[in-house]
């Protein structure tokens, strides 16, 4: 029993905790009222069940690993959503250069009548967790997929249900179970909690008492980190490790269908500035007659916002026409998202205000969004096999962390390194950012491949690597092994 | 204790044999010091300040000293009284007397401290100084303080290694980086917590070095810095208050194994690996790669990084100001530099406690400017937030720089505080504070709720 040693969707023992509390846990009453029997014959045609390899790489470690997910095929040509928490970035990868790489390697997906698919992996999004893979190999085949009720009124006190994946050796492997609609929270989006739910059960599909399904079970969003709008820095709210669940609703789900997130591939407009909440204490201070905004903190160069002639200090209180009122910094992800989903190659409309002691003017700016930076796991990467490690292109929140300037600053990342290998030995350290190989200096993976070319050619005793580390550079020496 | 005997055993029977001494001169050259220095030994028991939870905290430690001077004056490690608020000392006839702090340099981790004598009716003996140039490895050694408490403590051993070196970025408990300006007598005698400014002591009598580090969850791995470094140190302490360095601010790396790389030869130079922002040598148009040859003719070289600390220490000991002529060689060619220095100043600013918001601030100097990136020295910065504060409420957090108060601009801590005391002074009901984190402005609110406030003495 080797798999599922280092399971992000909680091990073997675990599921037994639950299980056990499931079976302990008295029937509720309204359980009476949803008819199983049909959900079951509704799930049945879009439950799927995902095995897949999944190659983590932490650093210098590497190791495999093969996880269980329970998915729903939502289109006609075999699009399955599933939960992608394990997958997706967070936190620690967008802010920080050390980062866990969790690449899926081989994906089978299989239907609850028995039927094997192989399936490729397409994507995460950022701000639900909801991964997507999609079925391969069968191009005419046609599966009926879940169709989610948009505009479903939430009320507090309903009973929602949903089937959740048993461990391997339990047969048959769903389980039913229910949980209680026990609040609506509006912001930092519309999210009903739910109370009743375990965070075993994420990105399952939830039934109302109508049996539709409306939506899947999500965690609520933190929004401590998100001081950009580069998006990725949101991570879901935990109290000691458990989530606060509820539904990632219908309209949501069906949006993120249609376009669904593709690993690598941008998809989120960008502005480029760091924000806060205007607050009423400080619209007062400066005598600003708004409820709320977007304070602007900084602003990337060369960034849409640059571009925009957006200006450190200035108050963004309508987009597009439409009132910004935040007026705390919990409700950043409302204007992150917005921003976000209005697309990378969206035009937008600000109306700002540009205040000093003295005066307050109001302007109206215009703003094509770009395509948000890719996140250190997204960055490509390039791997030296002669000297045992791999690099990566630095990205937006590497200078972010570092506090270094795109415009004067460039080298790539030490991304991964084989333990005890020739780089490691050399004393390369993970994070390290490259500025010159011997004495050319680098600014891409491509011009490292072109340099690493040619020394694998000429084949020297050492490599000498001039490296930015802790604030300051230092030379490296890198002996070779050729043989 | 066990482990104590068997070291003193093993080193009397060493001596016998090797050494070819009568039976018992080792034993008798180990009392000699002992009573040379002992009655000179002083456990430390300061109070220091710290700022990092947002508000002025106070606690105890324990350290070890050395009289040195008929007067009363000590000398200690910096991370025991350099932050001292109080101090009371345990002279070796157990009598207690207080002590002030004269200065400390968190860079050789040295503190002098002055006793108090004037209620003391016994001897004070003065401890002498040897010479920590002239050590030799394998030369016993005797360590002289409070492990663990445990004032009045001897414990045996040889130098292990007399040029032990250790990164400079290292840092002392109250966060200054330490030690790159010397380097480490290792010893094999005992050396614990509570040791920390206690004399290393040969069988002279002399004090050869200052016990400050040990490695703990190692058997007796234990450091002293060498007494010819703490001569400087005090020595500036005493006649300045504290030890002045020049600055141009290089960061240099061992050669060895790059002389083949930058064609240079054995023995021959110094390697630039790193140059600070702002600093003299960067508007000198030195940069990383370039290899110092000569310092005012001077040749100079650091083929290993236990030559390091001679070089920053050749260019520290500069009287601030001068000019000083770099030989450099840059791409096979020579290359003659002229670099004032700057005076390096304090690591570390002046602490201040912000009662009322819930957050201590500190003076921004130039190092601190450049190891937080920071683009000048402007305003002050933010070392702690208490929880649960209007600070901490209004989102500010440690590591910001607060850079206005209102709407007035601050030019340095003295400037703060007067902002911050008219403030309190006034009863206002909220402060916008403009601070800087990371490259960006941000503005936090501190909201004063004057329901909280304690009624004022009268």
């Amino acid at each position: 029993m080797n798999r599922k040693n280092v399971s992000y969707a909680g091990g073997t023992l675990c599921l037994w905790a639950v299980w056990g509390l499931l079976t302990l846990t008295p029937g509720k009453a309204p359980a009476q009222d949803f008819d199983f029997e049909r959900i079951e014959q509704k799930a049945r045609n879009f439950t799927v069940i995902i095995d897949m390899k999944l190659e983590i790489s932490f650093g210098i470690q590497t190791s495999d690993q093969q996880e269980r997910y329970l998915g729903a095929i939502v289109t006609e040509d075999g699009l399955v959503l599933f939960n992608g928490m394990a997958l997706g970035e967070n936190v620690l990868a967008a802010f920080s250069p050390f980062t866990v790489k969790t690449t899926p390697t081989k994906i089978e997906v299989t239907t609850l009548d028995g039927k094997k698919y192989d399936a490729e992996y397409l994507g995460v999004d950022r701000f639900t967790q909801i991964g997507f893979i999609k079925i391969v190999g069968n191009e005419n085949e046609r599966f009926t997929p879940i169709r989610f009720l948009a505009g479903k009124r939430f009320k507090v006190g309903e009973w929602l249900t949903l089937y959740m994946l048993l461990p391997e050796f339990v047969n048959p492997s769903l389980a039913a179970d229910i949980g209680m609609v026990s609040l609506i929270v509006e912001s930092p989006e519309f999210f009903p909690l739910t109370v009743g739910f375990s965070s075993l059960q994420m990105t399952s599909v939830l039934f109302d008492e109508d049996l539709e399904p409306v939506g899947v079970l999500g965690a609520l969003l933190n929004p401590s980190h998100a001081n950009t709008d580069a998006g990725g820095m949101l991570e879901s709210f935990s109290q000691f490790g458990i989530p606060l669940l509820g539904v990632v609703v219908g309209e949501r789900l069906e949006k993120l269908i249609a376009d669904p997130p593709m690993k690598g591939r941008p998809d989120r407009g960008w502005l480029g500035i760091s924000l806060q909440a205007l607050t009423p204490e400080m619209a007062q201070f400066w005598g600003l007659d708004v409820s709320g905004g977007i304070i602007v903190n900084d602003i990337v160069s060369n960034s849409p916002a640059e571009k925009a002639g957006l200006a450190v200090g200035d108050i963004i209180y309508e987009v597009n026409g439409g009132q910004v009122a935040i007026d705390k910094d919990e409700k950043l992800p409302i204007f992150q998202r917005l921003i976000a989903e209005l697309g990378p190659e969206a035009s937008v409309e600000l109306a700002v205000i540009r205040h000093t002691e003295s005066a307050a003017d109001t302007l109206k700016l215009f703003a094509a969004l770009e395509k948000a930076p890719l996140a250190a796991t997204e960055a490509p990467t390039y791997e030296i096999e002669s000297l045992e490690f791999e690099v990566r292109d630095l990205v937006f929140a590497d200078y972010l962390f570092h506090n270094l300037k795109p415009e004067t600053f460039s080298g790539v990342v030490v991304a991964e390194l084989k333990r005890g290998g020739l780089a490691n030995v050399g004393g390369l350290r993970l994070g390290d950012i490259i500025q010159s190989i011997g004495n050319v200096p680098v600014t891409s993976i491509e011009e490292v491949s072109a340099i690493m070319e040619s020394v694998e050619f000429e084949k020297p005793r050492e490599v000498i690597f001039f490296v930015w580390r802790n604030n300051k550079t230092l030379f490296v020496n890198v002996k070779t092994d050729w043989d | 204790m066990y482990k104590l005997i068997v070291v003193v055993w093993s080193l009397l029977a060493a001596t016998t044999i090797s050494a070819g001494m009568p039976g018992g001169a080792a034993q008798e050259e180990i009392f000699h010091a002992r009573d040379k220095v002992m009655p000179a030994l002083v456990h430390i028991q300061p109070v220091i300040k710290n700022y990092n939870t947002g508000e002025l905290e106070k606690r105890a430690v324990i350290g070890s000293g050395v009289i040195f001077h008929p007067d009363g004056y000590a000398v200690t490690n910096y991370h025991v009284a350099g932050k001292a608020e109080r101090i009371i000392c345990t002279l070796y006839d157990k009598e207690q007397v207080t002590a002030e702090l004269v200065g400390g340099d968190p860079l050789t981790d040295i503190a002098v401290i002055k006793l108090h004598l004037e209620g003391h009716t016994g001897k004070i003996q003065v401890a002498e100084f040897g010479d920590s140039d002239s050590l030799q490895v394998g030369q016993y050694v005797l360590a002289m303080g409070s492990p663990l408490s445990l004032s009045r403590s001897v414990s045996a051993g040889v130098i292990s290694t007399k040029d032990r070196f250790f990164s400079p970025d290292v840092r002392l408990p109250s966060g200054e980086r330490t030690g790159r300006y010397n380097l480490w007598i290792q010893t094999d005698a005992a050396i614990n917590p509570g040791n920390s400014g206690g004399p290393l002591v040969d069988l002279s009598g002399r004090v050869i070095g200052i016990n400050s580090r040990a490695t703990l969850l190692a058997n007796n791995l234990g450091f002293a810095i060498p007494i010819n470094i703490v001569k400087e140190t005090v020595h500036a302490i005493l006649t300045e208050g504290k030890v002045t360095r020049s600055w141009i601010g290089l960061h240099c790396q061992a050669l060895q194994e790059l002389e083949e790389y930058f064609g240079t030869n054995r023995d021959a130079g110094v390697l630039i690996s790193s140059i600070d922002p702002g600093s003299p040598a960067e508007a000198g148009f030195l940069k990383a790669g370039d290899i110092i040859l000569e310092v005012d003719g001077t040749p100079v070289s650091a083929r290993f990084v236990e030559e390091l600390p001679a070089f920053y220490n050749m260019i520290a000991t500069h009287k601030p100001g001068t000019e000083i002529s770099l030989t450099v060689l840059r791409d096979e060619q020579t290359y003659t530099f002229k670099i004032t220095t700057r005076e390096l100043g304090q690591l570390q600013g002046e602490d201040f406690e912000c009662k009322e918001w819930g957050c201590a601030v500190k003076a921004i100097t130039r190092q601190m400017q450049i190891e937080n990136q920071l683009t000048d020295t402007i305003g002050v910065y933010v070392v702690g937030v208490k929880r649960a504060s209007a600070a901490e409420d209004g989102g500010l957090r440690p590591g910001d720089v607060i850079t206005k108060v209102n709407n007035e601009q601050l030019s340095s801590l003295g400037s703060f505080i007067t902002l911050y005391s008219e403030l309190t002074s006034t009863g206002t009901d909220g402060i916008l504070l403009t601070i800087k984190r990371g490259g960006a402005v941000r503005f936090v609110f501190v909201k004063i709720d004057h329901q909280d406030k304690e009624p004022a003495d009268e």
